[in-house]
């Protein structure tokens, strides 16, 4: 085979693919070559020296060019003079690798008595201590004694803080650079690098904040030695006191594979856990050290009813008691319709679907939603299931021939761990392009890259539409697509031109973007919340640009909607809206949206209101009148919460570490998080209190089914009373079981059950240590892999194209700017309560404007402005920022002192901004 | 003429031509006329072949032969970099020194002639950065060409535009290594980089490379204008021309020699440098080729200097420069220098020569003191042995000469200040 090597190592034969590094080659056969400064996912760099080996190739005779042979007819070999480094070394056809000898034992000697020679050697106070790469290759490699002089080591300050979170200890250091190659090639943020030469060779950050980077304790994890530690983990724990908890993070929709590591019940630290599908081995910083909510001594710990005005804690009987007779008592006298239900998109599927039961059945109620129902509501997405990227996809394999369109989204901000995974994809040669209204970090690695004006979206979609509408062959093909004929008025005068001319975007790009998605083989498109929010003809056209380039349903390509909330896909699955039941199901009578159910309130026609895991108050206070005309308020949460303070009765819940549960992240990947922690207040899991409410308020129901016999059938009465049985079927042991439920009735969900989502462990090959000596930890995946559900498109009947139109704003002239709310990692979400340490890395309450725009208005940073839209207004301070676009005011989202829900409008929203007096 | 000084200098023209640093004195002698004719005559083809036919050999230390390398690089990449190296900082090297101080024009036309061949369009004259002097010189000197219009668009109407410009160091030997200059030139931090890819293939930037040292370059003018035939007049068959070699110590007449290559290591001291300082205080020692090089000893006299001869006596020709110790010398306070050099030097990219380096140092500096222990010479060659072949780049390998030069010759001697 021509792509393949083969070669000897230790006199053992190994084949691999050309191209292969020895050290790699090795380790296939269990060789394991000591490194310090190869890490398998970074490019090597051969500086540390540890993985010196004996070399040798088959000899080739100049004149005939054939390999010369001994008397035996076997190949001369010909050793090098040198030994090379195993890690930089590419494998070649007959090559002989000697791993094992007097010279490279004294050479690995050698290199491990020089790099003792300059570290502290204080391994009982060094937090790596037990999992050291630098212990470990001492161990197996190093020589017992240094000849060197103790007191000739080098001397630093230490330790030294490199940001707020991350802490150098430069006697430890060796200086394998993964830290600096890692922000460089990974995580795309090159703020680290080398200062001084020889012994006072030494790591620095290079940026202000100092290392100002989202993924900067992955550098922890792949230092070799303790020279790098978080500020969260520092002297905490002795690693072999730890037990990892398999767990998938819930801050954000990528999913990460993370593990709790736990002492005595409580969560020391969180770690990555290799999943090449979701997170390869890589976790984003809020991922990692916003983990305190969850031993915040803020949390709730028992029920609170209202009692005289005012929530006293009351048992769980007398709490769950009051709720159900109330709930009964609405039911009978207002019916159910007059029910609401919210809940959030951090709440696990099972959670999820046990709360559209417990409405839909036991309440007989329509209204439910997954949204909190303030102005800053985002369209439900459905794009995302029916063209979301095909089951089987790992983005981690795809590169050259592969185009990846980011759309309206700011994937660091939304989705941290996608933006490595996209720009690996470039780096692997695909071709990524983004499109967005303001520059992003993205746009970095992006091979083409349009800014358009916001309001003018749809006019962008239309000119990349065109030409793949009119390049669908006529005969049979356009039938195959439902909705063709509709689009053909739509698009009549779509062109290049105009979107020039109307969305201010590069022409020639425009073209250069149109030909990558005409020759696609894979088509990827990723859309956030600015797509979002600009409505759903956005995300209709992205829809139909997969279709046309008929790539819906076609492997390896799709749609990945980056919803806010972990599990944001999850909630549309499970059928937590109030259009669609579980799997998009048609419902015979849709319900009311949060935002509706807000209005009824206000109006008197809301009687009850059951919120799970939501804020809406917090999000909008105005919401406070309304809550207060609804005769129940019901809230379950991890906190006390600017709804839950409002509320008649609070159930506190357990948080995702002390329960378990699924997530389904972006991608559609369901994953499991374990239990890591035992409670240690009597708070129940969503579901449970659920299944508690549903079982006092459905006992009679079967009975009243079955007793009306009278004007039915036989066989009707069987049916009814079974189907009241089924649906007061409330007998749940644990999440595995309503999983099982789920599977039976969510068609997507037909294959997921807790045992296929702990399958395949193990693919990448790792055997326990051998982590240690590669990557600088263990990311060892006990804990499953997930399993992708399938993309709607996928089951290849016919396939829509959706309704898309071109609308372009039109600026009132009064209010000539776009306000836009721009979404952050770090914001004042509920479960950042407790990570103190992010705190200096949080959005600041603040308008970011173009310099330019800021002078014509005469503003410095820090003046304060009035932003005034057709509903309302709100004051900030002036953030002078070029990441602002002209004509263009940013406003974070979610950033407390800012409230955006009293100006925001639909799609764009335009503002008059003043210097505000005083 | 004496037979101690070369007919016809080839690269030390300034010691024939009285202000040949002059642009108009050294356009009387022909200068830039040979460029004009490589450039509106000659295709880079045929430059590249001449000099390869000529044999000239790079003078920066390795002795690569200039005209292959230049064959490497790729013809249809653009675009491309000359870089003259001008970092000269070997102990004991002064000879680049000499000809950018007073020979300038012959390298700029050297310059020209090779960015033409190799389809560069832009080259950088990476300086030492004490050179203060040489650097506005070069720069002044560069203007002066430019003025006349051999610098620049479209010089000598040929179609082809060179820019040159003068980039001073920051005080770091390892910038004189190709890749470590490479990396500074881009504005990182002076170390060298993983080969492959070497520079002819991605070098600056990336791209298609070229790294020539001063004199190298230098000869390039004459060798076009006159021939590789002529040039073959000079030297040995494998190491033809001449070379400016620097030598100094303890040495009658220190100071730069052109010689024809081939003429004896006796020779050069004896009959061109005069000979020892003090006739009679005997010669113990010589670093022949830089400090990089290892030693020779007396018995070593009759090595011819070529880069085969050098190479077969243990040694190399290195960087030219010979450096010439009598009786006078303690043996472990030359090694401790050379070895404090070296780790001053050290980058510190890699293990092996950052604290090596520093290991020979404390143990040199400790013998020297009178505290050495009985087994530091086995120590100083077992370190060496850790070091040699395994460091990153050269320079490691370049601290272990002194090591392992001083034990071998000079074993007893050590063994005696350890006593
Ligand atoms: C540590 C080290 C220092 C070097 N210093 C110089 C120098 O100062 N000047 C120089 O021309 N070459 C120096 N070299 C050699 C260069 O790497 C390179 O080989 C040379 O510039 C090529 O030019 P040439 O082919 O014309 O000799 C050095 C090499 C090493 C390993
Ligand atoms: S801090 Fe750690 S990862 Fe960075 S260079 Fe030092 S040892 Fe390597
Ligand atoms: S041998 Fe290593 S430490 Fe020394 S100069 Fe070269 S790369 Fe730097
Ligand atoms: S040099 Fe190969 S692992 Fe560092």
């Amino acid at each position: 085979m021509p792509d393949e090597v083969t070669l000897t190592i230790d006199g053992q034969s190994v084949t691999v693919p050309k191209g292969t590094v020895v050290v790699e080659a090795a380790r296939k056969i269990e060789n394991l070559i000591p490194v310090f400064c190869y890490h398998p996912k970074m490019a090597p760099v051969g500086m540390c020296r540890m993985c010196l080996v004996k070399v040798g190739t088959p000899k080739v005779d100049r004149g005939t060019g054939k390999v010369e042979l001994d008397t035996d007819g076997k190949p001369v070999i010909q050793m090098m003079p040198r030994l090379q480094t195993a890690c930089t070394t590419p494998v070649s056809e007959g090559m002989v690798v000697v791993t094992k000898d007097a010279e490279v034992e004294h050479a690995q000697k050698g290199v491990l008595e020089a790099l003792l020679t300059s570290h502290p050697l204080d391994c009982p106070v060094c937090d790596k201590g037990g999992e050291c790469p630098l212990q470990n290759l001492t161990m197996g490699w190093g020589p017992g004694q240094s000849r060197f002089d103790y007191s000739d080591k080098v001397h630093f300050q230490k330790p030294i803080p490199l940001g707020d979170l991350i802490y150098l200890d430069r006697e430890r250091c060796i200086l394998c650079a993964r830290c600096v190659r890692f922000q460089d090639e990974i995580a795309g943020d090159p703020v680290l690098g080398f200062d001084n030469r020889g012994r006072s060779w030494m790591i620095i950050s290079k940026s202000d904040p100092a290392f100002d980077s989202k993924f900067s304790g992955n550098t922890t994890d792949i230092c070799p030695v303790g020279a790098l530690t978080s500020a969260d983990f520092r002297f905490k724990a002795r690693v072999w006191e730890l037990q990892p908890v398999p767990t998938v993070c819930n801050h954000c929709p990528v999913g990460c594979n993370m593990t709790f590591d736990m002492r005595a019940n409580e969560i020391m630290r969180v770690m990555p856990r290799e999943n090449d599908a979701v997170n390869e081995i890589w976790i984003c910083d809020r991922g990692r050290f916003a983990h305190h909510f969850v031993a915040s001594p803020e949390r709730l710990t028992t029920p609170l009813v209202r009692k005289n005005g005012k929530l006293q804690e009351a048992s769980w009987e007398e709490a769950l008691d009051l709720v159900a007779r109330q709930l009964d008592g609405i039911r009978e006298s207002a019916g159910g319709k007059a029910v609401g239900g919210l809940a959030g998109p951090s709440l696990a599927n099972e959670d999820l679907f046990a709360f559209q039961r417990f409405f839909r059945e036991t309440l007989g109620s329509p209204n439910i939603d997954c949204r909190p129902g303030t102005a800053l509501d985002l369209p439900l997405d459905d794009f995302g299931a029916e063209y979301g990227l095909t089951s089987g996809t790992d983005l981690m394999q795809l590169g050259k021939g592969t185009v990846v369109l980011v759309f309206g989204a700011d994937p660091e901000e939304e989705a941290p761990v996608h933006l490595l995974r996209i720009r690996n994809i470039a780096k692997r040669g695909g071709t990524l392009i983004t499109i967005n209204g303001r520059a992003t970090k993205l746009d970095r690695f992006a091979e083409h890259t349009l800014h358009y004006r916001y309001g003018a979206e749809t006019e962008v979609l239309a000119a990349m539409l065109k030409p793949l509408y009119d390049a669908v062959p006529p005969e049979g093909k356009r039938a195959a697509l439902r909705g063709f004929g509709d689009l053909r008025g739509v698009l009549a005068n779509a062109s290049a031109e105009r979107a020039v001319a109307n969305a201010g975007v590069d022409g020639p790009t425009l073209e250069k973007i149109n030909q990558a998605l005409a020759s696609a083989t894979n088509l990827v498109i990723f859309y956030g919340q600015e797509a979002l929010r600009a409505g759903t003809s956005v995300t209709a056209g992205l829809a139909n640009i997969l279709t046309l380039a008929r790539k819906a349903g076609a492997p390896n390509s799709g749609l990945v909607a980056l919803v806010p909330g972990a599990n944001a896909r999850g909630a549309l699955d499970m059928g937590v809206r109030p259009d669609r039941g579980p799997g998009y199901s048609a419902l015979k009578q849709p319900g009311m949206a949060a935002h509706e159910m807000f209005d009824a309130a206000r109006q008197g026609r809301m009687k009850a209101l059951y919120i799970a895991g939501l804020d809406p108050v917090q999000a909008d206070p105005t919401l406070a009148e309304a809550l207060k005309k609804v005769d129940l308020v019901v809230v379950q949460e991890l906190f006390l919460t600017a709804t839950a303070q409002l509320a008649d009765v609070v159930f506190p819940v357990l948080s995702v570490a002390e329960r378990e549960g699924t997530f389904t992240n972006a991608e559609r990947r369901v994953q499991r998080f374990r239990q890591a922690r035992r409670p240690v207040a009597p708070q129940r899991p969503d579901w449970q209190i659920l299944q508690s409410l549903a079982r006092q308020l459905s006992a009679e129901a079967v009975i009243a089914a079955s007793a009306n016999v009278s004007d039915k059938s036989r066989r009707q009465a069987r049916r009814a009373e079974e189907q009241a049985r089924k649906r007061t079927d409330w007998s749940y042991a644990s999440p595995a079981e309503i999983l099982m439920d789920i599977a039976a009735s969510v068609p997507l969900y037909k294959h997921i059950s807790y045992a296929s989502l702990e399958s395949a462990l193990g693919v990448w090959g790792r055997k326990p240590n051998e982590a240690y000596y590669f990557d600088g930890t263990s990311y060892e995946n006990t804990g499953g892999l997930g399993k992708q559900v399938p993309a709607g498109a996928e089951n290849g009947g016919t396939l829509s194209l959706q309704p898309f139109n071109v609308r372009t704003f039109s600026q009132p002239a009064e209010r000539p700017w776009k306000l836009i709310a721009t979404p952050f990692l770090y914001d004042d979400s509920t479960l950042l309560n407790g990570s103190a340490l992010l705190n200096n890395r949080k959005a600041r309450p603040v308008a970011a404007l173009n310099p330019a725009d800021a002078d014509s208005l005469g503003l410095k940073d820090g003046d304060v402005i009035s932003i005034a839209s057709g509903r309302g207004e709100l004051r900030l301070s002036v953030q002078r920022t070029r990441l602002a676009p002209q004509g263009v005011v940013l406003v974070p989202l979610h950033v407390q002192g800012v409230p955006l829900v009293t100006v925001v409008e639909a799609g764009v929203t335009a503002v008059a901004i003043r210097r505000a007096e005083g | 003429m004496p037979k101690t000084q070369l007919q016809e200098h080839i690269v030390l023209r300034n010691r024939e031509i009285a202000n040949i640093a002059d642009i108009a004195v050294y356009t009387q002698h022909g200068g830039y006329e040979t460029a004009r004719k490589a450039l509106t005559t000659m295709s880079a083809q045929a430059i590249v072949d001449e000099v390869k036919k000529s044999g000239l050999r790079g003078r920066g230390g390795a002795g690569f032969p200039t005209g292959v390398k230049w064959g490497f690089v790729p013809r249809e990449i653009f675009p491309k970099y000359l870089i003259v190296n001008a970092d000269e900082s070997e102990p004991g090297t002064f000879n680049n020194h000499e000809i950018i101080d007073h020979n300038p024009h012959q390298l700029i036309e050297g310059i020209i002639i090779s960015a033409f061949a190799i389809g560069a369009n832009t080259a950088y004259i990476y300086i030492r950065g004490e050179f203060a002097y040489g650097a506005r010189l070069l720069e002044q000197k560069i203007a002066e060409a430019r003025a006349k219009g051999f610098v620049g668009k479209n010089v000598f109407e040929s179609g082809f535009d060179i820019e040159i410009y003068v980039h001073r160091g920051a005080g770091a030997y390892i910038c004189g290594e190709e890749t470590a200059l490479l990396e500074s030139l881009e504005g990182k931090i002076g170390q060298p980089r993983l080969k492959p890819p070497f520079p002819a293939v991605a070098g600056l930037y990336a791209k298609p490379t070229v790294v020539n040292n001063v004199e190298t370059l230098t000869n390039v003018p004459r060798i076009i204008e006159k021939g590789a035939d002529w040039y073959r007049t000079f030297g040995t068959e494998r190491s033809p021309g001449t070379k400016a070699v620097s030598i100094s110590g303890h040495v009658k007449n220190p100071g730069n020699y052109e010689i024809p290559l081939g003429i004896t290591m006796r020779e050069f001291i004896y009959d061109w440098a005069g000979g020892m300082r003090d006739p009679n205080v005997p010669l113990k020692f010589i670093i022949p080729g830089g400090a990089s090089s290892s030693w020779l000893t007396p018995e070593h006299l009759d090595t011819p200097l070529t880069w085969d001869d050098m190479a077969a006596a243990g040694t190399m020709l290195g960087s030219g420069a010979v450096v010439v110790l009598d009786e006078s010398v303690s043996v472990v306070k030359a090694a401790l220098r050379v070895d404090e050099f070296f780790k001053h030097e050290s980058c510190g990219k890699c293990a092996p020569c950052r604290e090596g380096t520093h290991f020979l140092v404390k143990v040199w500096e400790r013998i020297d003191e009178g505290h050495g222990r009985p087994d530091d010479i086995e120590l100083l060659s077992d370190v060496g042995r850790q070091m040699l072949g395994k460091c990153f780049c050269p320079l490691g390998d370049s601290a272990v000469s002194a090591v392992n030069s001083a034990v071998k010759f000079f074993r007893d001697e050590i063994a005696a200040q350890i006593k």
